[in-house]
This record gives C-alpha cells, sequence and structure tokens, in this order.
C-alpha cells in the first residue's frame, strides 16, 4: 500500500514541481533580459540618431532604443558600466560626487536640460554652454547612453531596482540604489527647498 | 517516567496486532496533502537524496559544457559572461546543493535506523529543512537559466562580489543561496546531535555507537560552528550590496580580507563535513564486506574528532598568496599537514580490517578501494600544496582543480556511490544490479582518473584555473582534447548510474531484510522499513547488534501504541530515561518554509522585505507552534 500511496503522490509531486518551476521560469523571464556585453555594431551606430528639439532640450530617441528595451535606464549592468565611466572620464572632477563643483548637480533636483535621457545623452556627446565639453570623439555611442543612465540615476526621487551600490571608496553621500535625491522630493510640511544652481 | 495505566502498552501485544496498530499512529497519509505535511524521516531523507542527485546531475551537465568549451584553444561555444557563470554555477552547485545536503540526507535517513529509533529528533524542523534547501536550489537554477546565475567564483571574493564590481543580482542569488542551505544544513545538524545524544537504543553506549553515526555527529558540530561563519559572511556581502555598509571597504575601515577568513573558516571545515561522512559510509561498507569489524575501533573514533578539531585550524592555507605574516604561513603550514596523521590513521585502520578480514568484491566495495586509490592521491597533493612555495606557483592553476576533485569526488563522491549500492536495498526494498554496478564502477574509476590527472599536469604548465578560452600557442591543447574525452566516459559512468538508480528502484529484485550480511541495526528491519522502523526498539550489548539471525536481536517493550512514541536515553550509557511523544505530522513547515522564502528572496531586493517578511514567517512559526490544548509531551 505504502508502494502506492508513494508513487502517486510522487506524480502529483513531480507535476506541481515542474509547473512551479515553468510558472516562476516565465514569470521571471518576462521581465528579465540578458546581459548584453557588446551591442551589435548597427544597432549601436543607430543609437547616435536621437532628435533633439531645437532648443536642445528634450526629444526623442531612435526607434531601436525601444526595440532593445530602453536597457541604459534600467538595467544593472549597464548602470554600474555607466557609474565606472563616470570615474573614467573625469567626470568628478567638475560635478563631484553627483552634488556638483564646478559644474552643476545632478540631484539638487534640478535638471537643466530635462531629465530625459536623449537630454543627457546629447550634453554627454555634444558638450552644452558654460563649460560641459563635448565627449562624441572619447566614447562610444553605447558607452555614452551607459554613462547617461548613470547620471539619470544618480538624480532620481525614487531609487531604481537596478541602481548601482556603493564603491569600494570613502563615503561622501547614500549610494544610487539608497536614492541620495530622494529627500529633495519630500512633499512634506517642511521639504527641501533647494535654490538652483547655475543656469547655463 | 514509569506511571502506568495511560495509553495502550505494546507488551501484550502480538506481531500482526502491533503492526497494525504502529502503522496507524505512524504512517503518513496518502496524496498530496500528506506528501507535504509529511515528518517522516525516511520520506524526507529519501527525498533529499534524490534532490541532491538531481543536483549533481545538473552540475555534471554544466561540467561537461565547460569541457565542450575548454576542448580546443579559442573555442567558442560559450562566451566569457555565460562561462564564468557556468563554473561558479558547478561549484556552488556541487558543494551547496549537492555535496553537503547529500551527506545529511543520507544521515537522515541512516542515523535514527542505526541507533535504533524512530524518528528523527525534531521531525517537523527536518520536514521543513528540506523545504529550504529546495526553494534555496529553485532560487540558485531558475536565476542561472534568466542570465541572472553568480559570476563570482564559489567562493565569491569581495571586491569582485561587492558593491562596486558585481553588478546586477547575481552575487546576491549566490549569497542569499547560501543563507538557505545554510538554515537546512544547521537544522539537520541539531537534529542529528540530538538524535544521536538522546535517542540512542537502550544500552548503545557511545563506545557501541556505529562509525557512521559517529562521524555524522562530528560532522554535525563541524556543521554548527562553521556554518555561523559563512552566514555572518554572505549577510554582511549582502548589507553592503543593499544598504551601502562597509564590511568589506577599505576606505571605510573595512577589510577585504575578512572575506576570505569568514569564508574559509567555514570553507574548509566544510571539507571535512563533505569528507567526514564518507569515512563513515567506508567504515560501515569496509566492516560489512570484509566480514570483521572496523580494526581500530577507537583509534577511528579519536581519528574522526581529531580530524574535526584540527579542521578549525588550517583554513589560512586556502589564502598563501594573499599576504600573510611568516609565522602565520608556517603555522598553517604544519597544521595542514598535520591533518595527514588522523587521514592517514583511517586509511590504515581500513588496510588493516582488508588484511585480516576476507574481503567480498561487490559493488559497494569496489567503490571503497576506488576511493582509497584516489583519495590517497588526492590528500598527498593536498600535502604538497600545504607547503607555501610550492601552492605560491600552483595557486589558482589546474593543479589545485586536480587536487580538489580527486579529494573530493576521491574522497565523498566514490564512497557515496558505494554508499548508495550498499544502502539502496534498504531505501527501496529492492537490489541494484551487480554486473551493471561493476560496469559503472569501471567507467567512473577510469573515466575520473583519464579527466584529472592530466589536470596536475595542465597546472604545472601554468594553466590557469577560470579561464574561458586560451590561446592556440600555449601547450595546452592536446591534453585539455584529451581530458574532455575522458570526461565522456565519466558521464558515461554516472548516466549508467543513474539508469540503474531508475531502473532499480522500479523492478530491480527484491531485496531481503540484510541482503549483505550487515551487523549494523538498520537492517534489523524489513526492507524497506515500515513506517514506525522497528517494531519493538532493539536494546544492544555489543558493538556489532546483528547477528545472522535477526530475530534474536533483543528489544525493549512497554512503549504506547495510541501515540507516536520513542525512547530517550542517556548520553554516556544510553540507559533509557524517557518514553517522549514524537510529534505528528504537520503542514506549518511548507508553510514557514514558503514564508522564509518569500522573505530571504524578498531581501535581495529591499531592507524592507525584513520588516514586512517577518510578519508571514511569524504567522507561520505561531501555527506551527500553536498549543494543541494536550499536555505538552503528548506532542
Amino acid at each position: 500500500m505504502a508502494e502506492k500511496v508513494s508513487s502517486s503522490s510522487k506524480a502529483v509531486f513531480a507535476l506541481a514541481g515542474v509547473l512551479f518551476l515553468a510558472a516562476s521560469g516565465a514569470i521571471l523571464g518576462w521581465f528579465r533580459q540578458p546581459r548584453e556585453l557588446r551591442l551589435d555594431p548597427p544597432l549601436s551606430a543607430n543609437l547616435d540618431r536621437i532628435k533633439l528639439m531645437p532648443n536642445g532640450i528634450s526629444g526623442s530617441p531612435p526607434e531601436s532604443y525601444f526595440a532593445i528595451g530602453k536597457p541604459y535606464e534600467s538595467d544593472a549592468w549597464n548602470l554600474s558600466q555607466g557609474k565606472r565611466l563616470y570615474a573614467w572620464f573625469g567626470c568628478g572632477s567638475c560635478h563631484g560626487d553627483g552634488r556638483g563643483g564646478v559644474g552643476p548637480s545632478f540631484l539638487d533636483g534640478w535638471w537643466l536640460y530635462g531629465p530625459e535621457m536623449v537630454s543627457i545623452v546629447a550634453s554627454i556627446r555634444d558638450g552644452r554652454p558654460h563649460g560641459m565639453p563635448a565627449f562624441r570623439d572619447r566614447m562610444t555611442s553605447e558607452q555614452i547612453w551607459q554613462l547617461a543612465g548613470y547620471v539619470q540615476t544618480i538624480g532620481s526621487y525614487k531609487p531604481k531596482v537596478a541602481a548601482p551600490s556603493r564603491n569600494d571608496d570613502r563615503q561622501t553621500r547614500p549610494a544610487e540604489n539608497r536614492g541620495p535625491a530622494k529627500i529633495l522630493f519630500d512633499e512634506g510640511p517642511a521639504g527641501v527647498h533647494p535654490d538652483q544652481g547655475p543656469t547655463p | 517516567m514509569t506511571q502506568d495505566g495511560d495509553g495502550l502498552r505494546d507488551s501484550s501485544m502480538e506481531g500482526s496486532e502491533l503492526h497494525r496498530r504502529l502503522t496507524a499512529i505512524w504512517s503518513t497519509p496518502s496524496g498530496l496533502w500528506g506528501a507535504l505535511s509529511t515528518v517522516d524521516h525516511k520520506i524526507i531523507g529519501r527525498r533529499y537524496v534524490t534532490t541532491a542527485f538531481v543536483f549533481l546531475a545538473l552540475g555534471g551537465v554544466l561540467s561537461l559544457l565547460i569541457r565542450l568549451q575548454l576542448a580546443q584553444p579559442e573555442a567558442r561555444f560559450i562566451g566569457p559572461d555565460r562561462y564564468n557563470q557556468i563554473f561558479t554555477m558547478h561549484g556552488t552547485n556541487m558543494m551547496f546543493l549537492f555535496a553537503v545536503p547529500v551527506m545529511q540526507a543520507m544521515a537522515i535517513y541512516l542515523v535514527p535506523l542505526m541507533v535504533g529509533t524512530r524518528n528523527i529528533a525534531f521531525p517537523r524542523l527536518n520536514a521543513f529543512s528540506y523545504w529550504v534547501y529546495l526553494a534555496g536550489g529553485l532560487l540558485l537554477w531558475i536565476a542561472f537559466a534568466v542570465d541572472t546565475g553568480p559570476d563570482v567564483g564559489w567562493f565569491a571574493y569581495v571586491p569582485l562580489a561587492g558593491p562596486e564590481y558585481g553588478a546586477g543580482k547575481r552575487a546576491d542569488i549566490w549569497a542569499q543561496m547560501i543563507t538557505f542551505t545554510e538554515v537546512s544544513a544547521l537544522a539537520v545538524a541539531v537534529e542529528i546531535v540530538v538524535t544521536v545524544f538522546k535517542q540512542r537504543a537502550p544500552g548503545m553506549s557511545l563506545d557501541r555507537i556505529p562509525l557512521f553515526v559517529w562521524s555524522m555527529l562530528v560532522t554535525s558540530f563541524l556543521v554548527i560552528m562553521a556554518m555561523p561563519a559563512i552566514m555572518v559572511a554572505s549577510s554582511s556581502l549582502i548589507l553592503d550590496r543593499l544598504v551601502g555598509t562597509h564590511f568589506f571597504n577599505p576606505a571605510e575601515g573595512g577589510d577585504v580580507l575578512l572575506w576570505q577568513h569568514l569564508f574559509w573558516f567555514f570553507g574548509h571545515p566544510e571539507v571535512y563535513i563533505i569528507f567526514l561522512p564518507a569515512v563513515g559510509m567506508v567504515s560501515t561498507i569496509v566492516a560489512t564486506f570484509t566480514r570483521r569489524p572496523v580494526f581500530g575501533y577507537l583509534g577511528m573514533v579519536m581519528a574522526l574528532i581529531a580530524t574535526g578539531v584540527l579542521a578549525f585550524g588550517l583554513w589560512v592555507h586556502h589564502m598563501f598568496v594573499a599576504g600573510l605574516p611568516r609565522l602565520g604561513e608556517s603555522f598553517f603550514t604544519a597544521s595542514s599537514m598535520a591533518i595527514a596523521v588522523p587521514a592517514g590513521l583511517q586509511i590504515f585502520c581500513w588496510l588493516a580490517t582488508m588484511w585480516a578480514g576476507r574481503p567480498v568484491f561487490k559493488t559497494p566495495f569496489l567503490f571503497v578501494i576506488g576511493f582509497m586509490v584516489i583519495f590517497v592521491i588526492g590528500g598527498l597533493t593536498g600535502v604538497m600544496v600545504a607547503s607555501v612555495p610550492f601552492d605560491t606557483q600552483v595557486h589558482d592553476t589546474y593543479f589545485v582543480v586536480a587536487h580538489f576533485h580527486y579529494v573530493l569526488v576521491g574522497g565523498a563522491v566514490f564512497p557515496l556511490l558505494g554508499a548508495v549500492y550498499y544502502w539502496f536495498p534498504k531505501f527501496t526494498g529492492r537490489m541494484m544490479s551487480e554486473t551493471l554496478g561493476r560496469w559503472i564502477f569501471g567507467l567512473i574509476f577510469t573515466g575520473f582518473n583519464l579527466t584529472f590527472f592530466p589536470m596536475h599536469i595542465l597546472g604545472l604548465q601554468g594553466m590557469p584555473r577560470r579561464i574561458y578560452t586560451y590561446q592556440p600557442e600555449m601547450p595546452w591543447s592536446g591534453l585539455n582534447l584529451f581530458i574532455s574525452l575522458s570526461a565522456v566516459i565519466l558521464a558515461l559512468g554516472f548516466l549508467l548510474f543513474f539508469v540503474d538508480a531508475i531502473r532499480s528502484a522500479r523492478s530491480g529484485s527484491l531485496a531481503p531484510a540484510n541482503p549483505w550480511g550487515a551487523r549494523t541495526l538498520e537492517w534489523a528491519t524489513s526492507s524497506p522499513p515500515p513506517p514506525y522502523n522497528f517494531a519493538r526498539l532493539p536494546v544492544v550489548d555489543r558493538l556489532d547488534p546483528l547477528s545472522d539471525d535477526i530475530e534474536a536481536v533483543p528489544v525493549a517493550s512497554g512503549l504506547r501504541v495510541d501515540r507516536r512514541e520513542l525512547l530517550t536515553s542517556s548520553v554516556v550509557h544510553a540507559s533509557p530515561e524517557a518514553r517522549e511523544a514524537s510529534p505528528g505530522d504537520s503542514i506549518w513547515p511548507l508553510w514557514a518554509a514558503l514564508a522564509s522564502t518569500l522573505m530571504l528572496i524578498w531581501s535581495i531586493f529591499s531592507p524592507w522585505a525584513v520588516v514586512w517578511g517577518s510578519i508571514p514567517l511569524a504567522i507561520t512559526l505561531i501555527g506551527w507552534f500553536w498549543p494543541k490544548g494536550v499536555p505538552e509531551d503528548e506532542a
């Protein structure tokens, strides 16, 4: 009798297990995209074709950006690459740890050209008045998008799920995944209202 | 605890009446609900073993992928990123999801039978530990399936695994999987210690405990003392990564070497957590197939304990190239070499047993002989890498890969396969094929040596570990191709083993209660054992309590048959102390495991999971421990 019982319950077990596995796999696979270490060259060339508004603020990214699933804003690998690029290309020498210095801050709640990816990409690629150099000839398009995604992450009012964590450096502000700019967006009775940074 | 009049006793009951009543009270109800809520150590043990072997098969497939990629220079079957995940998964899976759990699983099944009791101590905790283990395994493998498998090596060194370089959730998955398996391993360790100390059959004093049980007792103490280190380590790693603590950040006063110390303070005893159960298995198999007790019982037990103690004094030999003071290097070299003494003692005791006995070369015994050959080679290279100058040369090369595969596969998997052949009749009531078994042993032994021996040479030629490919100019391609081809032989052996196991479980020849003429208590009951293990608890008066006539084992009577009841006995002399109730089936361990799973996985994403996730966990634990309205010992 014991044999029969265990074999029928085993079958149910196995079935339940397989179903559970399949369901979890499907759910995870649905919102998960594989890590893309190097974008296809045609796609990466296409990333350059952003359409800006005439004043250089906002616009629309190329269709291909949506086709690959907007990875530069939401993908942990690209954001962490962006964080490294931020250090490697000396962004900190003007923008500090994101709180600004000679250049404007990224987490004071003000975006001089708006927080859209295209604006940030354009700022990095083409430069901006009052000292922002153009990195068009020093970085690949993919790197520019990665860096832009990271810069956007520094100042986002709610930490992104995939935002990078602290570096192995001295701590000067909470890491991006702790939402360093979060406090600026508090609506509370006595929220923080910093003055706007330097104007372009 | 001898007050009479409460409940129905077995004293005056006939065999069939006793069987009927014990079955009614101890058996697991049929159906899904019964399967999910069972606390029978045999059912849970079988599940554990089966699951662990599934993970072994999966890990084996990964190793074949590795060999496919390395078979030729500049191969392009697997990219570097996927390769990092694959070797990390292979190591993590084999260590945490296969080797440790499978040894504990064998103990869950066998220890209660070998000490002559009816269920493991804390049976609901046992059920809980299985579900937690399963959840941890699923977490790791599902993550790997969706390209989030850990890619930082099975020991996840910081800073590579830390917040700065370990992008995404891959290292978090690794760290949290550790938490799952450690929780389950700790739970099982506690159960085994209590079972061995307090539930031994009357008369089984410390010097009459079977060697396998001794080995599992020592192993369980190792688990209890080693695993907290890794839980601290993995929790600190997650904290560093998620909330930005600075345990491993040198710029803020943390220390990356702290990780290595914490990890290897667990990681080296881990090797013995895997090896000591194998020592017990080998001792059991040797005694049975040489038809005499193991030579030097006391020496064997002392060697087990000495190994257990020394295991905590040599973790730093994994860190010889990390930069150590000279005195530290010398100390850990000496202690690493010292552990060869108890290991050598064990080997010589087994040799003496064989020398003095009349060996019967059945499959389990063949695996034991294979174990001795391979483990001695692994031990010799172990003494070699214990020396700092040599280790500095071969550190992180394939020499080390060869060494630890010789030690781990030779020292644990060979005895385990022997043990599966040996105890299969007890687990399933059916024999595995002797003919196939010999083929399997031949294939695995040959395949193993052909696969891993050349890795010593590759290592001396300078081939580093964990590389996903190598250039054609390197003098490694010939040996690598040879290794990959040999791996096919090894894989064939394992495939055949799985075929034989599944086939035998369905249609192997029926096994008698004691097919090998063994002398330990698990063979004193039918194969497979009834839900209550022993109709009457055996009484032990010597080291090998079984004679050729199973019926001749003296038994104790007077236990109640209207509730789950077993005997507790004193630690040293195992004189009976009390009749104790054993908990019945419960679904709450499963709910508690699901609630823990929810909290642990959620906590990869948000620290608030620990707060909100503790609510369902508290609810399930309250349900688990809710007073039943009966005196406590009625359980």
